[in-house]
């Protein structure tokens, strides 16, 4: 017997995250959620709302400015078998926390020769747009991709940010969650129940035999836009949305590939070393010469993203960006 | 215990080099034992110690087992982290017992385990050891503060021996003395002469038992003198970063040679220090030759324990029992442009 459809509700991202913290708090004793005025009115743009009412402030709490010993505390805690959740109102803020990352909580499970875990979750945002500028719009997700020992999820859209974040708080790996802020206001069909999502599970948001677009976070709904522009031209894109970037779901994208034979990867983030040339570079080992025509990335160039509204709309790609690109890669080879 | 760690010591170091079958960076604990000597006395196996990278004499003061930790110097299976960590990062994960290489490291999990103590509300407490030259980090004053605000059950020892690796402490801190550092931080102190071995054992314990009833995070300084060099079985003071005098005025004060000295005077104690050095004398060779004819982990099993690729027993049964509701997690909701 087919499983009855799961009921759902219409919530943005911000409200599936929400929703997500406390439907985990609910289902597990050891998970508290920290931060920067976590439990304060802002509620770190609303998503830890309502959570210090209902769980109290041993389990919500607001912190110094202390993005070092904050992490220390998650990376003992999670040692000790809670689950903590620690939220930095941006990415850049963590930079300050890069030698606990890497030195030790990346590693941690290595070095104890499989024998500890590192259950925690690093809510982590994204300011992309109004002239967040340098220091307060970067993603980094390559960086963090880059460490063995984490995993590095970056949610697309409502649905997935709460079945990921759910299942990144309840997984026995450090996970890094990013999220940007620009996608807060989407909205999308949301189920009402506790659910998760595998990390290293792309999801192919939409079939097509023309060209494979691989996305993830802030790119997916640009790219959903690029698809519905190019289908008017007679391009059938599929579109594959990664999730994460650690674990990686090379098969999902090799499996579109030797469907299209054409890949377009974009990103929200410096090309140079970045995740889509990762991509290529693995489809281009495993079946380059199966390829119809050059593979093509979008994302950043390689410099700061600026702070005036007029070089910020320049700057970012967008849905036409994609549409050219693959315009592009469709008129390329034979 | 402070004799099993200087003839631990003593004898890897006489092994380190003819043999070179250890094959890592090895920082030596000779004349620094009393501190994880008199830990040893007043830990609990629930407790959480993380050390520095001279890490012998607490790895074996928290009760991790000898054998697996020659072991591990030795990159063996056998080892106590698998063969991954040497000594540098020596642990126990069954003795809650960690270490780290990078100064300022070693409030990383003390600070975080310390929470999750009170958190549960039990009465282990975490230790977090680490050397003068941990306060050249802003990370320790970060986490002392944290560990203030939140009153957290954790014992901060800071085993004093005036050097980072080479630099004399008057060479890198505007204001060397410690104590009022930590004071300044809202966590009481007190320094001790690690040398006076009574006294040491007293501070140690008051320390713990007001840790332990739930007074929030206490600091001991202990002053004490590495004999060997920073890093290897070779001495360093060719280097001359620091006098005769000084390294000759502590050896004479050496505790473990006084303690001796004292033991002997007595017939029964005597009898008892022979029977304990040639015990010891029998468990290290032995834990030198086993660890010598185990077998080495392979690479492909190195590669594999990054991740544990496991989730809470809740993820596993939903994604065996519900998730087909959820046409295996791919939901296929259309995105409108955005």
């Amino acid at each position: 017997m087919r499983p009855s459809p799961p009921p759902v509700t219409r919530l943005n991202f911000v409200q599936a995250i929400n929703a997500a913290l406390r439907q985990s708090m609910e289902l597990d004793d050891s998970i508290f959620v920290y931060g920067i005025g976590a439990d304060k009115k802002s509620a770190i743009f609303g998503s830890t709302a309502g959570l210090v009412q209902q769980f109290g402030p041993k389990r919500v709490f607001d912190t110094p400015i202390s993005e070092q010993g904050l992490t220390a505390i998650a990376a003992g805690a999670a040692h000790a078998g809670l689950r903590p959740v620690l939220v930095h109102q941006r990415v850049d803020f963590m930079l300050y926390t890069i030698d606990h990352l890497v030195n030790w909580i990346a590693s941690w499970r290595y070095v104890s020769g499989g024998r500890a875990t590192m259950p925690l979750t690093i809510r982590a945002i994204v300011g992309k747009g109004w002239g967040q500028g340098p220091q307060h719009s970067k993603s980094l997700h390559s960086w963090f991709a880059h460490v063995p020992g984490f995993q590095v999820v970056i949610p697309g859209s409502p649905a997935d940010a709460k079945g990921l974040l759910m299942s990144s708080i309840m997984s026995n790996d450090p996970t890094i969650f990013i999220e940007f802020r620009s996608l807060y206001a989407m909205q999308e069909e949301v189920p009402d129940e506790p659910y998760f999502i595998r990390h290293g599970q792309a999801l192919v948001r939409r079939p097509g035999k023309d060209l494979t677009l691989v996305v993830f976070g802030a790119t997916v709904s640009i790219a959903m836009e690029a698809t519905e522009q190019l289908e008017k031209l007679g391009i059938e894109v599929e579109v594959i949305d990664l999730r994460t970037l650690a674990p990686l779901d090379m098969a999902t994208v090799l499996a579109s590939v030797a469907k299209t034979r054409r890949l377009l990867v974009a990103e929200m983030g410096w090309l140079k070393f970045g995740a889509a040339s990762e991509i290529i570079a693995a489809v281009c080992e495993q079946m380059g010469n199966d390829l119809a025509a050059r593979p093509k990335r979008v994302g950043w160039p390689q410099s700061f993203v600026p702070t005036s509204p007029a070089l910020e709309k320049a700057f970012y790609p967008t849905a036409e960006n994609l549409t050219e690109a693959a315009k592009i890669c469709m008129a390329d080879g034979h | 215990m402070m004799y099993l760690i200087r003839r631990t010591e003593e004898v890897l170091m006489a092994e380190y080099h003819p043999a070179d079958e250890m094959r890592c960076p090895m920082h030596f604990c000779v004349g620094q034992e009393s501190a994880p000597a008199a830990l040893s006395l007043l830990v609990q196996k629930n407790d959480v110690m993380m050390s520095h990278y001279r890490s012998h004499g607490y790895y074996l003061g928290k009760g991790g087992p000898l054998p697996a930790m020659v072991a591990e110097f030795y990159g063996k299976t056998t080892g106590s982290n698998g063969g991954l960590a040497g000594s540098m990062e020596l642990g126990s994960h069954e003795q809650n017992f960690c270490s780290g290489a990078i100064v300022g490291g070693s409030m990383l999990i003390p600070l975080g385990t310390a929470f999750a103590h009170k958190y549960r509300g039990t009465k282990d407490i975490s230790i977090s050891v680490f050397g003068d030259g941990s306060f050249d980090e802003g990370i320790t004053y970060e986490s002392m503060n944290l560990a203030a605000l939140h009153k957290l059950p954790l014992l901060i020892i800071c085993e004093n021996n005036k050097y980072a690796a080479n630099t004399d402490i008057a060479l890198r801190l505007g204001n060397p003395r410690l104590l009022p550092k930590v004071e300044a931080m809202g966590i009481p102190g007190e320094v001790v002469d690690g040398y006076d071995l009574e006294q040491l054992v007293g501070v140690l314990a008051d320390a713990v038992a007001a840790v332990r009833s739930g007074g929030g995070p206490r600091y001991v300084e202990v002053e004490t003198y590495r004999f060997c060099a920073h890093v290897g079985p070779q001495p360093d003071d060719y280097l001359e970063y620091r006098s005769t005098d000084e390294i000759a005025e502590w050896r004479s004060k050496d505790p473990l040679g006084r303690l001796r000295a004292q033991l002997m005077a007595d017939p029964a104690a005597s009898r008892q220090v022979a029977q304990i050095e040639a015990e010891v004398e029998q468990d290290v060779a032995a834990a030198v030759s086993s660890a010598k004819t185990a077998p080495f982990p392979s690479l492909e099993w190195a590669l594999g324990v990054n991740w544990a690729n496991t989730y809470a027993p809740i993820v596993e049964g939903f994604f065996r029992e519900v998730q087909p509701a959820f046409r295996g997690g791919q939901n296929e909701t259309r995105l409108e442009p955005f």
